[in-house]
């Protein structure tokens, strides 16, 4: 008499993407302290998830330089999920990422029974591409247009009107990560609020009202080390 | 004239790791001319910025249940006068007149509720006013609600959760299902811009006692998207009638907090359901 009726029950998934600038500028410091920082985050990313035992956290990361490449094509699930660094390249090719992006946010392959998708992008420069028509193809599928974003400019020469269009909310603001100590807890705060922000139920977005930012970005300190 | 006795339940679990279940239900009534069946769930928003979506919730049940009652009560005096278009007045004003009524209502109370809130809060001078909208979100709430007399089924639906319906044959139907649904957790509210224009109405007139649905369910959506497939919801539903059928309402009464527990594990959700029953053997009501 116990058994619940209608058979085979599960949380639904939060795909988080991680979408990185691996051009030949973030060369150095820049892609060595982005590695570590990524890898520092994982055990944080690792409690939200387990914080919400109703969301099932499955990362990806695709880099971009002068093509973009898949370092995680296959959704891992955070606690399978291992850092392996990314290297430098060559150019800042986001709207070809932005347009791999779009296809994995088609439904198929991305399933209707999911929670919001989380799009995280992290870059240090000035797009060599038509990002813009990456970034229209994003906003063309329904998960696109659904999802959490979060930007982190990386130094003084990150296009922040690239970051704040990809945003897409006036709202929103790119992250500033303008040292290794601010980069370590931009990364911490992309990882973590925009996982708690994915599983929360909201009020549709066709309010105007309603399209306020799902998550308050925190105030990073300054540091002496400045990229 | 004898109608059908219903059997009510109505029960809510709060979703893991929750602070607070923002979830509320309630079944009330025997189905009769004079005691309608009503049926409503709320479901309140999870998101700090719907952070009294639990009093909202309660509103708009309780708002329903009476708005609910009054309509039967239009129904009474009006299906007597049928022959001078009386059922179409009543159709014409549960489509468009109810959800205005029922918004405006809801809409009012929970200002009322923050006014009041305000001036309690603490001792000096209380916080600055702010935008009717801005406060109308901090209650944001689903809501769906039905009533059954022996003339009527009709039903009110605003945001996500599902209305089923389970015909006297054994066919399960989800009248009021969008035609596509909201992805993500998003959803229409009680705090939405013009947001009757947003509910969502089911109307069928009940041709004759043995014609009416066997089992009605409303519940908030921690039950049908703990599902793994999409089709694990008709097939709770089916399951549900069978269980009633063949072990009666007080079995499953006594489960449903158990299944409940169960979905809101998976759908992280609080989960909420309020039924009427028709037992097949019913004592029959005079009226």
């Amino acid at each position: 008499m116990s058994d619940i009726p209608g058979g085979p029950m599960a949380n639904r998934p939060v795909h988080f993407i991680w979408l990185l600038d691996c051009s030949y500028s973030m060369q150095g410091k820049k892609i060595g302290q982005l590695n570590y920082a990524i890898r520092e985050a994982i055990p944080e990313m690792k409690s939200v998830a387990h914080d919400n035992p109703a969301a099932q956290l499955l990362l990806r990361t695709l880099t971009f330089s002068t093509t973009a490449q898949w370092h995680h094509k296959d959704p891992v699930p955070i606690d399978d999920f291992t850092w392996q660094d990314v290297q430098v390249d060559g150019m800042t090719n986001l709207g070809e990422a932005l347009h791999v992006v779009s296809r994995e946010l088609q439904t198929p392959p991305m399933p209707t029974r999911a929670l919001k998708p989380v799009l995280a992008l992290v870059s240090d420069g000035v797009p060599t591409d038509d990002w813009k028509a990456g970034l229209r193809a994003v906003d063309a599928t329904a998960w696109g247009k659904k999802a959490v974003r979060v930007a982190i400019a990386i130094g003084e020469d990150a296009d922040r009107s690239v970051l704040r269009e990809f945003l897409g909310n006036p709202e929103l603001q790119p992250l500033d990560a303008n040292s290794p100590k601010q980069l370590a807890a931009a990364i911490r705060w992309a990882s973590t609020a925009a996982v708690k922000a994915a599983s929360q139920p909201v009020a549709g977005s066709s309010d105007a009202l309603t399209k306020q930012p799902p998550y308050a970005p925190p105030v990073l300190d300054d540091d002496d080390d400045v990229w | 004239m004898s109608t059908p006795h219903w059997e009510t339940f109505s029960e809510s679990v709060q979703g893991i790791n929750k602070k607070l279940n923002q979830d509320y239900g309630t079944a009330e009534g025997q189905g009769s001319t004079e005691d309608p069946l009503v049926l409503a769930v709320a479901d309140g928003h999870g998101a700090a910025r719907h952070a009294r979506s639990d009093v909202g919730a309660r509103r708009a049940v309780a708002l329903f249940a009476g708005h609910a009652r009054e309509f039967a009560g239009f129904a009474r005096s009006l299906v007597r006068e049928e022959s001078r278009g009386g059922l179409s007045r009543l159709m014409n004003y549960a489509q468009h007149d109810m959800p205005r009524r029922l918004v405006a209502a809801w809409q009012q109370d929970v200002l009322g509720h923050w006014d009041r809130m305000r001036k309690r809060s603490g001792a000096g001078t209380p916080p600055p006013d702010t935008a009717d909208a801005e406060k109308l979100l901090l209650y944001g709430t689903t809501l769906i609600g039905a009533l059954l007399t022996p003339q009527l089924f009709v039903a009110w639906q605003l945001g996500d959760g599902e209305l089923a319906v389970v015909e006297r044959d054994g066919r399960i139907g989800f009248p009021l299902a969008p035609a596509e649904t909201d992805l993500g957790d998003e959803t229409e509210s009680m705090c939405s811009h013009r947001a009757w224009s947003l509910m969502r109405v089911h109307w069928s007139p009940v041709v004759g006692p043995d014609r009416m649905p066997r089992l009605i369910t409303l519940s908030t959506d921690g039950l049908s998207k703990s599902f793994a497939s999409s089709e694990g919801f008709p097939r709770f539903m089916a399951g549900l009638d069978r269980r009633l059928v063949d072990e009666g309402a007080k079995e499953v009464r006594a489960v449903l907090p158990q299944w409940l527990r169960q979905a809101a594990r998976h759908s992280g959700d609080d989960t909420t359901m309020a039924a009427g029953y028709r037992p097949p053997h019913h004592h029959a009501i005079k009226e």
